[in-house]
């Protein structure tokens, strides 16, 4: 067997020292007068600073202070010292790891598994197409439609669900225990198709002629995946994970339709539980104060995938 | 694709790997359509109708579902009597503003970018791309504050800006990838040509102007879904579909029928759109990270 096994060559053409170019310009491909794309930046920059540096000053401010509408009061930082005593807060954070965390594990099976079915099979083009279709459905329309799915008197799944035996008279959404298992189904339903899409895209990127020196070598096709397609697959699914990661801190609009935050404060994940108090209560220093927070770790998480994304493509920044 | 293909040789494993992931496909697929197929065919059930449903453990009761008379005048009392032609109008509005405010200058932006380096130029990337990451209720806290006090809350421009927080940076960012794939070399041939720096921008858009379509689409598509600042920024003057939508949801008697007729106007434009730059969509949708 040792007669097909794969040389290691090691100069590969990634290896190869580039050699030192002779005729290097000082800047081809770069122009020397900068100040005309400073113009041409600059309104981009501007609307930006507006709706992004701005804001996060007065976030800064109002965080600091009692806020009602027509009255602003410095308070001591009490919006920050209230914060570690604050049980829904802190459940929200880890009501917000719960949902993720389940919501990624099953969409990252899920998602790789469909990609795998599909991959190369005559169905692919139309099926991947049809799975499309929940993604470009806005959340709270995909929202409104589950929660009549799930309606304890007349929902078709509500019904299924009873039929099979899995749940008694009550809705899903009605008991704490699983009303958040009805919405990382939800949220399933509608995004594991893009970790299928991308997973599709990295598997074709897949090397064949590593699978083939891997079979030739008497891999079985579960080896072979094991050792060359999920190892290939790896920086795509990063990728994946990262993006439904940041989404899910991103958006609430489903939840806000399917339970609000309840029954109880079962699914208030933090983004919902802040949503509560700036905009129901309207306790917008309070709102500010952890929106500041949260802010904070999505740019720590932002931070993250950034490095991830710079690994894709050592071109890019 | 033929070239792509491995020879792989069946094993008992392999074929019921096959087995498996055909019947696991089939499934599915029908969870993924059936809760649009019930929603389509809701919107044109009579309430009672739509109501409608076996009893428990009765399978073969499941044929209520296609037991009724279609009526369409659920969406008739959406246009005519709930005013969803001025929502569906700010919809329009609020997405196509945003889309092509934030393609314009983001292009613009992009291309600057993609053309010179300067200090901190990761830096500025990195605050671009945080902008589009940060979660729509923190930013929203002080946004709020901020419209209120310039009366932008309830109008049109208010929730065109408010669109563009997350619009201009996904541009950026995703444009300036496009601009890359262009060699500066081209504009340096105009210019020796005696184009201005601005003719040889111009020289170029042709190259780009499929990307920048789609990108228009995809933007729309991101600001038309969006529900928190339309319910927010947008409330009372500027209703869209979605917050309209959310809003026939009464304590008492919900109007299925109307509620599921809204998610239908409301979806199928965007499932045309995607459907048309389908070939841009996984580009898109991972901030130009995954090319198909």
């Amino acid at each position: 067997m040792d007669l097909f096994r794969v040389r290691q060559f090691p100069d590969s053409v990634e290896s190869r020292p580039v050699p030192m170019s002779v005729t290097e310009p000082a800047s081809l491909n770069k122009p020397r007068s900068k100040s005309f794309y400073f113009w041409l930046m600059a309104p981009a920059i501007l609307v930006l600073a507006f709706i992004s540096i701005y804001p996060f000053f007065w976030m800064i401010y109002m965080s600091l202070h009692d806020v009602d509408i027509g009255h602003v009061e410095w308070n001591n930082f009490a919006n920050f010292i209230k914060l570690p005593s604050d049980t829904r807060f802190l459940m929200g954070w880890v009501l917000l790891a719960q949902y993720s965390a389940m919501c990624l594990t099953l969409q990252i099976v899920i998602g790789v598994f469909l990609a795998l079915a599909l991959n190369g099979t005559r169905l692919e083009k139309i099926l991947v197409t049809t799975l499309l279709m929940p993604m470009m459905m806005a959340p709270l329309v995909a929202g409104m439609v589950w929660y009549f799915l799930y309606n304890g008197t007349f929902g078709w799944y509500h019904w299924l669900l009873q039929s099979l035996g899995i749940l008694g008279p009550k809705s899903i959404l009605a008991s704490s225990n699983t009303a958040m298992i009805g919405l990382v189904l939800v949220d399933v339903w509608q995004w594991t198709p893009l970790i299928t899409l991308i997973t599709l895209a990295g598997l074709k990127r897949v090397p064949q002629d590593q699978l083939e020196a891997n079979m030739v070598d008497g891999a079985s096709p579960f080896r072979n995946f094991v050792s060359v397609t999920l190892p290939n697959l790896y920086p795509v699914l990063l990728i994946a994970i990262m993006l439904r990661f940041m989404d899910n801190f991103r958006f609430i609009d489903s939840i806000l339709v399917l339970t609000g935050g309840g029954p109880g404060n079962a699914t208030k994940i933090l983004p919902v539980y802040l949503f509560e108090v700036s905009f129901k209560f309207f306790k917008l220093g309070r709102g500010a104060a952890i929106a500041l927070i949260l802010l904070v770790v999505t740019i720590i998480l932002g931070k993250l995938l950034v490095r991830v994304f710079d690994r894709q493509q050592p071109s890019k920044v | 694709m033929a070239s792509r293909e491995v020879i792989q040789y069946e094993t008992p494993l392999s074929r019921a790997f096959r087995w498996f992931s055909a019947v696991f496909l089939a499934f599915y697929v029908v969870w993924t359509v059936l809760p649009l197929f019930i929603m389509f065919m809701s919107s044109f059930k009579d309430l009672l109708e739509a109501f409608k449903l076996p009893a428990v453990g009765d399978w073969a009761g499941v044929t209520v579902f296609f037991e009724f008379t279609p009526t369409t005048k659920h969406y008739y009392e959406l246009f005519a009597r709930l005013g969803f032609t001025t929502y569906l109008f700010n919809s329009l509005v609020a997405a196509g503003g945003s889309a092509v405010v934030s393609v314009i200058l983001g292009s613009m932006c992009a291309y600057s970018l993609s053309r010179i380096d300067f200090k901190g130029k990761g830096d500025l990337f990195f605050w671009i791309i945080s902008t589009r990451m940060a979660p729509v209720v923190a930013v929203m806290v002080p946004l709020y504050w901020i419209f209120r006090q310039l009366d932008l809350v309830g109008t049109l421009p208010g929730l065109i800006l408010a669109y563009t927080t997350f619009n201009l940076p996904f541009a950026i960012w995703i444009l300036k990838g496009f601009f890359d794939n262009v060699p500066y070399a081209i504009e340096e041939a105009q210019m020796i040509d005696g184009a201005t720096r601005f003719q040889a921008l111009r020289a170029i858009l042709p190259l780009v102007a499929p990307g920048i379509g789609a990108f228009v689409v995809l933007c729309i598509l991101f600001a038309w879904n969006d529900y928190l600042f339309a319910a927010i920024i947008g409330s009372g003057g500027a209703k869209t579909l979605p917050a309209a939508t959310r809003e026939l949801v009464q304590p008492q008697n919900i109007q299925w029928g109307q509620i599921m007729a809204a998610g239908v106007v409301t979806t199928l434009p965007m499932m045309f759109l995607g459907l048309v730059i389908r070939k841009y969509l996984v580009t898109g949708l991972t901030m130009g990270a995954v090319k198909e």
